[in-house]
């Protein structure tokens, strides 16, 4: 008999949304502890929203989600503070805050949960800017840095407590293929270095072929298929295979009936700049 | 689906709805001001934050104030300078300009000011945080937003208002003194002598009382205007920011008013 990993995240009769409208209805599925869990689908599928349900930004409709063993429902604020001590959490653009610098920002909840002296703090600071390649950047302020190295320091921060349950939603979207690739890498890492949990949000296909150990694929406001990446990769539905093989769906196109605009229904005559 | 159910209604059901809607939200106002207040005290690590917020909303305050309060006393001046010489009372005009100031125009005008200028920005400045996640990710780090973000404005508000309503005050007496003792002739003697024998006590702790409850109520409406800007129902994203910014200012103002009202018919 397997015994259950505590840091599994265990979703039962979930339904997710925002006041009485349900976005994903009646999940039922184990993220594994110690694997990478990628949640994919479509865009407005509602992947973002089950996170921050998990990670309790909303109250869920039905249903009961249990981290590390914890019924989240049930547990007081106390409990709530030593469970997201053991979380971290990388946002979709990082949600750095924009008053502080980059090192103040990864220094954030170290100062606010920690007794360390601002040396100390500043050392781990340090360490975990350098683990994303940012160590050069601990004075920038977030609005001086491009997106990829704004979800970098996002994941600095997010990794500061060492935290065994790391979340990270679309990781990857809007990064040119290069550092897209070296955030996979980066998130391999860390499970492999540190035994971490991820559950990462995504609808990158390439990353999630890279990183994932385990899918929860979402679509139609329900959960398509739960299981590992090779099961996935083998399965013979028809929206699945269509997702995963990049093709479009097969509803006829209308056709472009209408001529193009005539450059004489311009409000202003740009005659003379047309190229020849 | 609700809305249309909304617009369905009887006037008079409408009427009630909205009002039951206000009652639902100046008591969410009421809980959310009691939550931050608490969390002013909870730790040491707040003081730097709150000598910020003093820094923002009193200091950067000075120069419009001392601009509105010097003007609006050269205004009363002139004003009662003409009508007490009517009566041949211009003597008195020390006593009116000081009384007027102290009672009632330095908290309302100074309440006002800084709600344009600092209260709207704290819409905006949280309303901006809630949109991009900032106040999400302030959450998962298990740091009170509330704490965080509005406690240490609430303290400097209520540190910073009845400061600058003094200093209101005191420009305004001396615009007052430009116009009705320097440029229109009136006796300088007799002008500060009415402005220490007319104004009492129970003026200065009514008009610092006054300014200590706008403090309050400016504070707790803009943050709370900005902390659920996701939560509004005729906008979203940048635009929701910009009409809980204009919310705030308003909504600010006419409390201001109403809560003037109010305390001037119970301390005077």
């Amino acid at each position: 008999m397997t015994q259950a990993n505590t840091q599994d995240i265990r979703l039962e009769g979930l339904t997710v949304g925002y006041g009485t409208h349900a976005v994903v209805s009646d999940i039922n599925a184990v993220l594994p502890g110690g694997k990478i869990s990628v949640i994919l689908g479509g865009s407005g599928c509602g992947k973002s929203t089950l996170l921050k349900h998990i990670l309790r930004l909303h109250p869920v409709l039905a249903g009961r989600i249990e981290i590390d063993g914890h019924d989240l429902a049930a547990l007081d604020r106390r409990g709530m503070h030593c469970l997201r001590q053991r979380m971290g959490v990388l946002f979709q653009d990082g949600a750095l805050l924009g008053s502080l610098t980059l090192g103040d920002n990864v220094a954030l909840p170290l100062r606010e949960h920690t007794k360390l002296s601002d040396t100390a703090i500043r050392e781990r600071v340090l360490a975990k800017l350098a683990l994303v390649g940012l160590a050069d950047f601990y004075d920038y302020y977030p609005n001086e840095l491009s997106g990829g190295m704004r979800k970098r320091a996002g994941l600095a921060r997010a990794m500061v407590m060492d935290p065994p349950l790391l979340f990270c939603d679309e990781p990857t979207s809007g990064l040119d293929p290069v550092t897209a690739a070296e955030l996979d890498q980066l998130l391999l890492e860390l499970k492999k270095s540190f035994d971490m949990t991820l559950v990462v949000v995504s609808h990158d296909l390439d990353s999630m072929r890279t990183i994932a150990d385990h899918v929860l694929v979402l679509g139609s406001g329900r959960v398509l298929f739960e299981g590992p990446i090779a099961e996935l990769e083998a399965t013979q539905d028809d929206y699945l295979r269509r997702f995963l093989d990049r093709q479009a769906a097969s509803r006829s196109t209308p056709r472009l009936t209408m001529p193009p605009l005539d450059s004489k229904m311009m409000k202003r005559d740009c005659a003379g700049y047309q190229g020849e | 689906m609700i809305e249309a159910r909304r617009t369905q209604l009887s006037p008079i059901a409408r009427l009630g709805d909205a009002t039951l809607r206000a009652l639902g939200e100046t008591g969410a106002m009421f809980l959310f001001l009691l939550e931050s207040f608490g969390r002013i005290f909870r730790a040491w690590g707040q003081f730097p934050k709150i000598v910020r917020q003093i820094y923002f909303i009193g200091v950067k305050s000075i120069t419009v104030i001392t601009l509105i309060s010097l003007f609006t006393g050269m205004v009363i001046g002139l004003q009662m300078y003409y009508a007490l010489a009517k009566f041949g009372a211009d003597g008195f005009l020390g006593a009116a300009v000081s009384l007027s100031l102290v009672r009632e125009l330095g908290p309302v005008l100074t309440a006002i000011m800084i709600t344009g200028r600092a209260g709207s920005s704290m819409t905006a400045e949280i309303g901006v945080m809630r949109i991009s996640e900032q106040v999400d990710a302030l959450q998962v780090m298990d740091i009170n937003p509330l704490g965080y973000l509005v406690s240490p404005k609430l303290a400097a508000s209520i540190i910073c208002f009845p400061i600058l309503t003094a200093f209101f005050d005191l420009v305004g007496m001396l615009g007052g003194y430009l116009t009705g003792v320097l440029l229109l002739g009136g006796n300088s003697g007799v002008y500060w002598y009415r402005v220490s024998a007319y104004l009492k006590m129970s003026d200065i702790s009514g008009g610092f009382i006054k300014s200590l409850v706008f403090g309050i109520v400016v504070c707790t409406v803009c943050c709370y205007m900005g902390y659920y800007t996701h939560l509004r129902r005729d906008s979203v994203g940048p635009e929701a920011v910009s009409q809980a910014t204009t919310s705030a200012v308003v909504t600010s103002c006419v409390l201001i008013l109403l809560t003037d009202y109010v305390l001037t018919s119970l301390l005077f």
